[in-house]
């Protein structure tokens, strides 16, 4: 047993040794050693995916632990690469875990299916049969779908609306995988990954398109691929923070992983079709999501939609790796490949911080309301730091983790014109467009979350008593943002892991394509160097402050704000988020379609006095409304007529059964 | 990438002169501005000096900070002009062979000058006031809906070198004058020109010189700035025009760029560099003249239009030659 | 012939160009103006494949074009704005912004679609023959999503001015008959369309076309 299986073995033991301590331990104690055990297994996680990412490889076969086919274990660069930021993950909030649990998803049952539901996400990735993945990504749906419903205590409607979003969603996306993927191991006469990969290429087409439709419906729905991210903003804003990062910065990307896996590594690429629909759905979601997201004022969920954002991006990349091999320009490929991976890799990161920095900010306010904090700068001044460095990475800015990996993407599409085909030639400038208007909005989203949410004076008396969180929580936070901080001034340093992954996963790559990856990822650290970009802006900041110093020498003095001549403002009169996102939201007017309400009470006295103007805003998901309710509504009138069959009668109920019975055995009688 | 690509010392003393040259010119060329303008007006005009006579009184004065601001609202000034001074720094406007060369990315400038905006807007919303976070949500919104056409402009540049690096696409400008009269590159050039008068808070889309506050974009965000500091968003601002204009003639009118070190070279680069930026603020003064400021939820029609331009070009690009 | 080919893709993209100016700016007045630097483009299109393929009836065709799309019926459309009390298209069906992202779509459809012609037949006019097909799908836009019937005219001409480009640059000019007889056609319709805004205005007071859905009651 390698390094990777033993840190794995040891990440199933501290994950079982969690949830034992989670059920047995007295809550004082429980609390500590759950959280300790859970950074144990993440850190092993990590080491794990790094080992493999660094080139060891790891495969076994436990014919016990599951009946008939029993399971297949295998970890090679790709799944190193998600096994390594997962664990990473899993250890930052595990950490984090030991101050929140006080607050939210302490109660023992969830304290229990936590470390499950993180060991899930190192698992799937580590699945090399057909089997092994269902039980695993089985395991994560349930896992988490619990978890999503522990909730917060008194979590009322929103979190039951939420749970059933999820579980019906997440159910029927593995409805989907389970088709696709059974399907493929029946044609493939096996059911191990080694096996498919070298039966594939003999398959029909009509196979292989259909499994990966298949697929890429369940998988996507995962990952949260417009329309089929309804789940997302509804599932993410309502677990408890910790759970949050773990599903928003781990769990999606292994929709991201399936993908890869299947469609590239076992079915080794395919018709230029799929590539281009999941390029084109990457755009929209990209778009869509980052929409969503600038006119949205609850924290929680524009975090959300920024995932669902960032995921577009990562698919963007993958669709368009997918195209550019299957013209045979593999070494565009690898590069845009690289650049999904490389966007996976720094998402993980800075949605870890942002997370669990909103978590931080619910658990000393109560709200996660934009429109009701402010001010918390003064308050939480570690948290409000922190968040804004997550901000910085998420609106893709010098010195932000998103930046180096979203300059790959853009390269990879910009050189991807000398790809000759009208279809690319046509689909990649909207791609560069859909990338670009999603930058731009990037900034504004959360430019409104940082200004409204931590700067400015508190809106209300909950942010005004906001505390900065406990140590623990300071942690886990710390360490997600020191790997923010890595990635975003060193982003070369992953190029030889990148590499790695890249030659394993592109089927036929061979050491020329590599090569020219190796050139390219080492050309980010040197042409971009954005180390050098963010060292030079600082060391300008600080010449220019001793510049400033020494001209203006005149003391500083307090001054009240302009207020007009008017009474001193209030914090009421400050631009709040809703207010900030309001010309996005006039811009975007035919494409959110948001509701809004103007009531005017006029005075008793006269008309044309105002007495009361009440205001209200909501900017449904014009999707969801669009394509959901029409299907749930007639779910609904089904269930109702439906009803009519179940009137009580236990001898009824029986009757069908029997009759159920009998009628199956006519058929199968007559079919002999 | 480009031969050598080494960091050595002259080009670290390039890129220094770069800065200082635009941080030195910059309130001029906002005088200059200023001058035409009244001249157009029949108004005799304060002169090409005064902007940097006004930055002299401000930085004389006491620094003030307003009730319930905090770093964010001190530091902004300094960020916004730090960035701009990198973005002066790697763009080739002298010389193509300027300190950071390999790290001279097209993108990476616009992200800078991106994030100088955004460090204001994040300051304006500071204060607490309606003001502040008027300007900031509009300098935001129009932030966001330039990026889609700056970027596609970048691609249609980028495609027909093989790279987004400046001091590569301005050397083959350089070389090849003919290419910068294709359609691409002229519909590039409009949908840049667009955008850059966006970025600046020139009209139609702000206007620079109003203090009312319904049609302010940049200066209300900026509004409860004073003394020293206000010096500071002053020549930000002006850094931030300089710059821009500058890229967009290094990128349509490379002509006179040194692309060797020597110093008659650079003197040259220096003096037409000074020409053509003189003549670009001519032109857009007078221009100014004759224009309104748009109203600003018609400023997304202009930026879809610039966008649908930045398209034509990238689709020129690649279909005519 | 390189230098012709330079020319005839400015000249090309000036007519692409005019097109989407008419659909960004809202101002009829503009519009007609737009129109006007659109005949002449398109005389200039004729003028270049007549020096360039030595055909000298196509510079006849080229006056001809020129005058009617140049000056004719711009100058009429100009007389009938200017009869008019409101200038602007205020209420388009898509808003501007809306518009102008579609029309991006279509230059790129457009592109993709010509792309087998344009390697059948190789020639330097060929390759701006998309643009031609992108004026013509931008006049289909503006007919479909414009309220005003001076805007539907400025559609139609549009819609026209891209099917001649087309038929000059793909088949090296129309015989000078045909297009006589299609600008007279052309001539005559905006004539009609003219006299119907007049008797519209008089009756209804304004010329959105969405009022005329009452008559159908």
């Amino acid at each position: 047993m390698n390094l990777v299986g033993s840190a794995l073995a040891v990440a199933a033991g501290s994950a079982g040794g969690a949830a034992l301590a989670a059920v047995v331990l007295p809550t004082r104690l429980r609390v500590v050693a759950v959280g300790a055990l859970n950074a144990l297994m993440g850190a092993a996680g990590a080491l794990a995916g790094g080992a493999a990412l660094a080139g060891e490889s790891f495969a076994a076969h436990l014919p016990v632990l599951l009946p008939l086919a029993g399971v297949y274990v295998g970890v090679d660069a790709l799944s190193g690469l998600f096994m390594a930021v997962a664990g990473a993950v899993v250890l930052a909030a595990g950490v984090y875990q030991i101050g929140y649990a006080r607050h939210a998803g302490g109660g023992r049952g969830a304290q229990a299916l936590w470390p499950l539901f993180a060991f899930s996400l190192l698992l799937v990735p580590a699945a090399a049969s057909v089997s092994t993945l269902l039980v695993a990504w089985e395991l994560m749906a349930a896992s988490s779908l619990l978890l999503v419903v522990s909730g917060h205590r008194g979590g009322g409607d929103s979190v039951r609306s939420a749970g059933v979003w999820y579980a019906v969603m997440t159910h029927l996306g593995l409805v989907a995988i389970l088709t696709g993927l059974v399907w493929l191991a029946a044609a493939a006469h096996s059911e191990t990954f080694a096996g498919i990969t070298a039966s594939a290429p003999g398959l029909s087409p009509l196979v292989r398109g259909g499994v990966f439709v298949l697929v890429l419906i369940g998988f996507g729905s995962k990952a949260g691929v417009v329309p089929l991210h309804a789940w997302l903003p509804r599932a993410h804003p309502e677990a408890p923070s910790h759970v949050s990062a773990l599903m928003s910065a781990a769990m999606v990307n292994l929709g991201v992983y399936g993908l890869v896996r299947v469609g590239l590594d076992l079915l080794g690429g395919g018709a230029r079709w799929w590539w281009l629909t999941v390029l084109i759905l990457g755009a929209l979601m990209a778009v869509y999501g980052i929409l969503q997201a600038a006119v949205t004022s609850d924290l929680k969920r524009l975090l959300a939609y920024s995932t669902v954002e960032n995921l577009g991006l990562v698919l963007l990349g993958v669709g368009a790796a997918g195209a550019f091999h299957d013209s045979g320009h593999d070494e565009l490929a690898a590069l845009a490949l690289a650049a999904a991976l490389l966007h996976t890799v720094t998402h993980a990161a800075f949605k870890t911080l942002l997370f669990l920095s909103a978590g931080s900010v619910l658990h000393a306010t109560g709200t996660r309301d934009l429109d009701e904090l402010g001010g918390l700068r003064t308050r939480m001044p570690v948290t409000s730091g922190l968040f804004a460095l997550g901000a910085l990475g998420a609106a893709a800015l010098p010195g932000g983790a998103g930046f180096p990996s979203e300059w790959l993407l853009l390269q990879s599409l910009i050189h991807g014109l000398a790809v000759p085909g009208i279809t690319v030639v046509v689909v990649l400038p909207i791609a560069v467009g859909a990338v670009a208007l999603s930058a731009g909005l990037a900034v504004a989203t959360f430019v409104k979350a940082v200004g409204t949410g931590f700067l400015a004076k508190p809106r209300t008396q909950a942010a005004e008593q906001a505390h900065e969180a406990p140590v623990s929580m300071l942690v886990g936070m710390g360490m997600a943002a020191l790997v923010c901080a890595g990635l975003a001034l060193l982003p070369g340093a992953a190029g030889a892991a990148l590499r790695r992954v890249v030659a394993g996963s592109l089927p036929g790559s061979g050491a020329a394509v590599t090569g020219g990856v190796a050139g390219r990822l080492s050309a980010l650290g040197s042409t971009l160097s954005p180390l050098w970009v963010v060292a030079g802006t600082l060391a300008l900041v600080l010449v220019l402050r001793g510049l400033l110093r020494m001209v203006a020498r005149a003391p500083s003095r307090a001054a009240v704000l302009w207020d007009c001549g008017a009474p001193p403002p209030t914090a009421r009169m400050q631009y709040t988020a809703t207010s900030f996102a309001e010309p996005l939201q006039r811009v975007f007017d035919e494409v959110l379609a948001p509701e809004s309400d103007l009531d005017v009470t006029p005075h008793a006295e006269s008309a044309y006095l105002v007495e009361r103007v009440a205001y209200s805003r909501a900017v449904p998901d014009r999707i969801e409304h669009r394509l959901y309710n029409p299907v749930i509504h007639t779910v609904r009138r089904a269930g109702m007529t439906a009803r009519a069959l179940a009137n009580g009668s236990v001898h009824r109920y029986l009757g069908y059964g029997f009759t159920a019975v009998v009628l199956l055995l006519v058929v199968l009688a007559a079919a002999q | 990438m480009s031969a050598a690509d080494t960091v050595n010392l002259s080009s670290v003393l390039l890129s220094g002169g770069q800065v200082a040259l635009v941080l030195a010119g910059a309130p001029l060329l906002v005088g200059l501005m200023r001058q035409v303008r009244a001249r157009l007006d029949g108004r005799e005009g304060a002169g090409i000096w005064q902007p940097w006579r006004d930055l002299r009184k401000l930085l004389r004065k006491t620094r003030i900070a307003p009730e319930g601001t905090g770093p964010a609202f001190r530091v902004a000034p300094l960020l916004a002009v730090a960035c701009t001074a990198m973005a002066a720094a790697v763009v080739p406007l002298i010389s193509t062979r300027t300190g950071l060369g390999p790290g001279a990315d097209l993108i990476a400038v616009v992200a800078l000058l991106t994030l100088a905006a955004a460090a204001l807007a994040l300051a304006g919303l500071d204060t607490g006031t309606a003001f502040g976070g008027m300007g900031a949500s509009r300098e935001m919104t129009i932030t966001a809906l330039a990026e889609p056409t700056i970027l596609m402009a970048v691609f249609a540049l980028g495609t027909r070198v093989g790279s987004t690096n400046l001091p590569q696409i301005v050397t083959a400008g350089v070389q090849h004058g003919g290419r910068l009269a294709s359609p691409a590159s002229l519909l590039a050039a409009f949908a840049l020109g667009v955008v850059v008068l966006a970025e600046t808070g020139r009209l139609p889309v702000d206007n620079p010189a109003t203090h009312l506050e319904l049609t302010m974009v940049h200066e209300a965000m900026v509004l409860e700035y004073a003394g020293p500091d206000l010096a500071l968003v002053e020549l930000g601002a002006a850094m931030r025009l300089t710059v821009l204009l500058g890229l967009w003639a290094s990128l349509f009118a490379p002509w006179g760029i040194a692309t060797a070190t020597g110093p008659a070279a650079l003197a040259l680069g220096l003096g037409v560099l000074v020409g053509k930026l003189a003549l670009l603020a001519v032109l857009l003064a007078a221009g100014e003249v004759f224009m309104a400021k748009l109203r600003l939820f018609r400023v997304p029609e202009l930026l879809a239009g610039s966008f649908l331009l930045s398209v034509l070009a990238v689709t020129a690009s690649f279909f005519l030659t | 012939m390189n230098g012709d080919a330079e020319l005839l893709d400015l000249a090309a993209g000036a007519f692409l160009l005019a097109a989407v100016g008419v659909l960004w700016r809202r101002d009829l007045t503009a519009q007609t103006s737009l129109l006007a630097v659109q005949g002449f483009a398109l005389a200039a299109i004729a003028v270049i494949l007549g020096a360039d393929q030595a055909h000298p009836e196509l510079y006849a065709v080229a006056a001809g074009v020129g005058l009617l799309r140049g000056a004719v019926l711009p100058a009429l459309m100009r007389r009938a704005v200017a009869a008019r009390a409101t200038d602007r298209e205020t209420r388009p069906l898509m808003n501007v912004g809306a518009s102008l992202l579609s029309a991006a779509v279509l230059v790129l459809l457009a592109y993709a679609v010509s792309q087998p012609l344009v390697r059948l037949l190789g020639t330097a006019s060929a390759r701006a023959l998309p643009m031609g097909l992108a004026v013509a799908l931008i006049g289909l836009l503006i007919l479909v999503t414009r309220r005003k019937a001076l805007s539907q005219i400025t559609g139609f001409l549009l819609l026209d001015n891209g099917i001649t480009a087309i038929a000059f640059l793909a088949a090296a000019g129309v015989p000078l008959l045909v297009e006589l007889g299609v600008s007279f056609d052309l001539l005559l319709a905006v004539l009609v369309l003219r006299v119907l805004t007049t008797r519209m205005r008089a009756l209804f007071g304004d010329t959105d076309l969405d009022d005329l859905r009452e008559l159908h009651d």
